[in-house]
């Protein structure tokens, strides 16, 4: 059977224990922040709040509900990622200290950053564009990243390039090019297609640059 | 506790979180009363866990049928009208996945991304515009983390008032 | 209910894939209202607090850097043009994520103040957001289970029963969780408490276009 006509029995006798296990996971945590006093003990419980979301999601049980639960997983990543950055910004205010990226210093101390990192950050980003899409971003951006650090580790100048963070924009707007046309002309499905694949594997690629150009001060310390 | 002391409690913007959360966690306690069922008449449905997979299918469990680039694959769309053009996608392999699927017969459930032929990429396309808003609201908090990295927490030493 | 009893006779619809957006008379005038004054607010230029010190005859200015300027206004503009979208979507899941979408920028749009006291209440209306999408997808996701769309036009047609009902309450309480209305209000009108009108009040305005807008589609889904 390849698509069902209706959801199969399973998934309907499922939904009921599902949503419930979601209810209590949200509940639980829910309380948590509730009662917790500590703002950094309240941000890594609304973690839990959004597994619960994800759990209450899932239980649909449909490849819609799948496509669902990426957007969801993503705005929890990404709410996370600004409001940490606030948390921190007013923290440093309030005590006037000032914090860096990473709590200890980098260090590069690793048989793969000497031996043949040119040739596997190489292979990684072949492989990236092999891959396209997301998944080949992330491969082809740590191929990047691999590069980079290993010319730290070795010594050599990195070039750095602070507009790193634009060509992931241009990207993202090829991608929604690509999205557009296939509203539009549905025809020229192929095309958009590919135009779409392609601009997200330059838009998680060059992402990861923007990772590196924020760990510039890290480059720098000893 | 007089109604004034609690607008006053309300007024203060440490309070407002604990108390949305213990509304909400209350809320979801009443759900647990509620009556629920999955309705079965659901769009975009998928086959049971484990079928395709037992039935020896190279790209279990996301084969959707259709051919590539001749016969589109089957999607239960919103709207019907754009079935076959999203069925087209959903059947699409690059070549280097096809030749995967001919001599692997784990090809759906490794992470061989490829562009098209995987339920990701019909999705994306059908509820493309949820994707757009997706990564749009993405981009914004790397707009918004990165901004305050870069020009204050990061060089805050540098930073002259 | 009927899509055209609230808003007025549909005048037309822009299908994107599954996602189609329509264009009644209401909900028209809200999408332009909305784009007038992102409009207005992208070509104008923040006002300057002044605080008078005590003690002495002198004034305190407090300006927006440049830097600070340029960030603010095109998260404005942006929240400007995610508000305009919710007005006129007719799926359910995409008008979920332009709300959270509004969520984040609001807090965006005040995360470069140096004030202490601001950046507290937008830390605490950001987990306030966060907290918000489990209530969002998850009233969203009962209601795709309860009736198995998320169009408008099909969830109109649906007769409520106590599951759609709870799910549209989740929803609700989602809304106003991540607009920030009352009973949560403190930690936005906190928020104005910083330089950079107008930019500043966009945030007012998307969440009472949202609120309006998530009544509206409650009625439609509930009645």
């Amino acid at each position: 059977m390849l698509v069902p006509e209706f959801v199969p029995q399973i998934f309907c006798s499922l939904y009921l224990p599902a949503i419930y296990t979601g209810f209590i996971v949200g509940f639980v945590g829910l309380v948590g922040i509730a009662i917790n006093k500590s703002d950094i003990h309240v941000l890594i419980l609304t973690d839990i709040v959004g597994l619960a979301m994800l759990i209450v999601v899932g239980a649909v049980g449909t490849d819609l509900a799948e496509a669902l639960i990426l957007p969801g997983l993503v705005v929890e990543l990404a709410e996370i990622l600004a409001i940490s950055e606030i948390l921190i910004s007013r923290e440093m205010r309030k005590k006037g200290k000032s914090s860096s990226l990473l709590p200890t210093p980098y260090v590069f101390d690793m048989e793969v950053m000497t031996t043949a990192p040119n040739f596997l950050s190489l292979l990684l980003i072949g492989y990236g564009i092999f891959l396209t899409g997301f998944t080949g971003g992330v491969v082809a951006g740590g191929g990047i990243l691999l590069y980079v650090l290993s010319r730290k580790a070795k010594g050599l100048p990195i070039v750095l390039i602070d507009g790193i963070g634009a060509i992931s924009g241009i990207a993202w707007c090829l991608w929604i090019v690509g999205f557009l046309l296939f509203f539009i002309t549905p025809d020229l499905w192929l095309l958009s297609l590919f135009l779409a694949a392609c601009g997200l594997l330059l838009k998680v690629a060059s992402k990861m640059g923007l990772i590196g150009t924020l760990m510039r001060e890290e480059f720098k310390r000893e | 506790m007089g109604l004034g002391e609690f607008w006053n409690k309300l007024a203060n913007p440490d309070r407002i979180p604990r108390i949305f959360a213990l509304i909400l966690g209350l809320f979801l306690v009443v759900g647990l009363l509620v009556p629920f069922s999955l309705n079965d008449d659901q769009i975009y449905p998928r086959p049971a866990p484990q079928e395709q997979m037992l039935d020896g299918d190279r790209i279990a469990p996301y084969d959707r049928g259709g051919e590539i680039l001749q016969k589109p694959g089957i999607t239960v769309a919103q709207y019907p009208c754009f079935s076959e053009k999203i069925g087209m996608i959903n059947s699409y392999m690059s070549p280097i996945a096809y030749n995967i699927k001919e001599n692997s017969p784990y090809f759906g459930t490794s992470i061989y991304s490829s562009p098209g032929g995987l339920i990701d990429e019909i999705l994306y396309y059908t509820r493309g515009f949820d994707t757009i808003l997706e990564s749009t609201i993405l981009m914004m908090s790397f707009v918004i983390a990165s901004w305050l990295a870069l020009n204050f927490t990061m060089n805050r030493k540098e930073e002259d008032d | 209910m009927d899509l055209g009893s609230l808003g007025g006779d549909l005048m037309g619809i822009v299908p994107l894939g599954d996602i189609v957006l329509y264009l009644t008379p209401l909900h028209l005038f809200m999408f332009i209202a909305v784009l007038t004054f992102t409009f207005l607010i992208a070509i104008s230029r923040t006002e300057t607090q002044v605080e008078a010190s005590f003690g002495d005859l002198k004034d305190n200015e407090l300006k927006v850097g440049l830097a600070e300027f340029k960030a603010r206004r095109f998260l404005a503009i942006i929240c400007g043009i995610a508000t305009a979208g919710a007005m006129i979507t007719g799926d359910l899941f995409n008008f979920i994520l332009f709300v959270a979408l509004t969520g984040v920028v609001n807090v965006g749009i005040v995360s470069a103040v140096k004030q202490i006291d601001v950046l507290d209440a937008a830390f605490q209306y950001g987990l306030i957001a966060m907290m918000a999408s489990l209530p969002l997808f998850g009233g969203g996701a009962i209601i795709l289970a309860a009736t198995g769309t998320l169009s408008f036009f099909e969830l109109a047609k649906f007769t409520s029963n106590s599951m759609v009902l709870f799910g549209s309450t989740l929803l609700l309480i989602g809304v106003a969780g991540e607009t920030g209305i009352a009973p949560f209000f403190a930690t936005k009108a906190e928020m104005f408490r910083t330089p950079g009108s107008p930019f500043i009040l966009i945030i007012h305005l998307s969440s009472l276009f949202m609120i309006i807008r998530a009544i509206e589609i409650l009625l439609v889904i509930i009645t």
